[in-house]
Formats: structure tokens, C-alpha cells, sequence
């Protein structure tokens, strides 16, 4: 039996997605106002959700990659970036990423403590 | 991609917001020189676009480490996306035709007695500073966000 299961690789994987994700909508808020700018996004979610079930190789194949957006509204300079929604994009992404490594944290802890008998 | 990379992001808009910051102030500043090298002064506009290619050290190097691990047969190794936030393209002197005032006592009126004075709107100027200073305080929530991402991925190790 290996020592990381598919969950825990799947918690890994999210983690870096949550990490591409913070570096994308960063550059957005950056590029607030450069005119034309199309805005991007991540989505490892689905991606993850699809690969979870077909086992540890599928799921450390997931690859998150910034995608640009089309279906946001643009505004007058052609630019699609809304500071607000970009903005609360980038709590929630926080939010997530706190909990991913909470979650991951957890499962190493118990990892340990079997390793560690007293 | 890491989270490095957001914090250097972030710097990139922090600089050009302040760059959109100084060129207002310039503006504002001189919303009155009627006499310079070139005659009167001419609004100036900041032009930003996209950055392309990132050109830092660690951005290179993690690159030529993804592309040999993938020519090594390892495909689950991350690949840069090119992203490399916001850079000040130009600035640029604003095409609006300066207004012309009637003042013949003024040094620098013309044969028919105008003076040319700058085409610099003051309320025009107002709105950039406050739109520039709004823009950087969001790259500086940004940054304070991926911080606190990077200490929580931290506390992983202890």
C-alpha cells in the first residue's frame, strides 16, 4: 500500500490549482485597466472532479492552466475585467486554498502519528 | 506557475498604477505652463498593455526545467503560461488641440493676441489619480491575499 492514497494526491493537485488560479486572477486585477485585456480564469475543479475517479494516474495528470474567459461582459475599452467580481474571486480562492491545506495538514498529522508510536 | 509568481504580478500592476499616478500629477502640475521648449505643455497618457514573455531569472529557469522533465517523459510537470502581468507600453502626449485664451498682455500670446494654454482638464486628471489609486490598492489586497496563501502553504511543513 503506497503512502499518499488518491485522496490525498487529488488534495495536492487542488492545491496547485488554487495556486495557478491566485496567479491568474492577479494578473487580471493588473491588467485592470489595459484596454482590450480579456480576462482568465482556472477551472481545476471540473477537471479533478472527472479525473478522481479513474484512479492515482489520472489524477496527478491534472494539469490546472489559465484559460482566457469569453463569456464575461466587456466594458467600454474592450477590457472584460470587473474589479469587484475579481476581487471576491480571489477571497473565495483564498477561503479554498485555506481549507485544502487545513484538510491536507490533517491527513499528513494523522500520517505521523502513525509513524510515531509512544 | 507558482505563487511567487502572483506577488511579482501584482508588483507589475503596483508600478504601472503608480506610473498612471505621477503622469496625472504631471498633468495637474502643469495644468497652466504656457511657455516650455515646445510652446505650451501637452497632456500626457500612460498606454499599458499586457505583458508578453517574463524575462525573470526564475521564470526562465523554471521553463528550461519543465521543458527538459517533459522531453524526459515526465508530463505531469508544470508549464509556464506566459503570464507575466501589466507593463506601461508608452506614454503618450494627448492629440486634443490646446485652447487657445485671449490675454495680449499675457508673454506668451501670439501676433493676435491668444495664448495658447495646455489641454489638460483638471477633472479629467482627478478621476485618473482616483481611478489609479483605486487600481493599486487591488493589487495590493492581491498581494496581501497570495501572502497569506503562501504562509498557509507554509504551515504545511511545520
Amino acid at each position: 500500500m503506497d503512502l499518499f492514497d488518491t485522496t490525498q494526491l487529488a488534495l495536492s493537485r487542488a492545491i496547485v490549482g488554487t495556486t495557478t488560479r491566485q496567479a491568474t486572477l492577479a494578473n487580471n486585477l493588473a491588467n485592470a485597466n489595459t484596454p482590450g485585456y480579456q480576462r482568465q480564469d482556472v477551472d481545476f475543479h471540473s477537471a479533478l472532479k472527472s479525473a478522481i475517479s479513474g484512479g492515482k494516474q489520472a489524477v496527478s495528470n491534472v494539469r490546472p492552466t489559465a484559460q482566457a474567459d469569453p463569456t464575461a461582459p466587456l466594458r467600454y475599452d474592450g477590457s472584460s475585467v470587473d474589479v469587484d467580481k475579481e476581487n471576491a474571486a480571489m477571497a473565495e480562492n483564498g477561503l479554498e486554498h485555506e481549507a485544502l491545506v487545513s484538510v491536507s495538514k490533517a491527513r499528513i498529522e494523522i500520517l505521523k502519528t502513525a509513524m510515531n508510536p509512544r | 506557475m507558482s505563487l511567487f509568481s502572483a506577488m511579482q504580478i501584482s508588483a507589475t500592476g503596483m508600478s504601472a498604477e503608480r506610473v498612471r499616478m505621477d503622469v496625472a500629477s504631471e498633468n495637474l502640475a502643469n495644468a497652466n505652463s504656457t511657455g516650455g521648449p515646445n510652446g505650451a505643455y501637452r497632456r500626457k497618457e500612460v498606454v499599458l498593455r499586457e505583458a508578453g514573455g517574463n524575462s525573470s531569472f526564475a521564470h526562465t529557469l523554471s521553463n528550461a526545467a519543465s521543458a527538459a522533465a517533459r522531453a524526459g517523459g515526465n508530463p505531469s510537470t508544470q508549464i509556464g503560461t506566459g503570464t507575466a502581468g501589466v507593463a506601461v507600453s508608452g506614454i503618450v502626449e494627448d492629440k486634443i488641440a490646446n485652447r487657445m485664451v485671449y490675454d495680449p498682455g499675457h508673454p506668451d500670446a501670439d501676433a493676435r493676441g491668444y495664448v495658447e494654454m495646455p489641454n489638460v482638464n483638471p477633472v479629467i486628471e482627478m478621476t485618473d489619480l482616483i481611478s489609479a489609486s483605486r487600481a493599486y490598492e487591488a493589487n495590493v489586497t492581491a498581494m496581501q491575499t497570495t501572502k497569506a496563501m503562501i504562509s498557509k502553504t507554509m504551515d504545511l511543513l511545520r
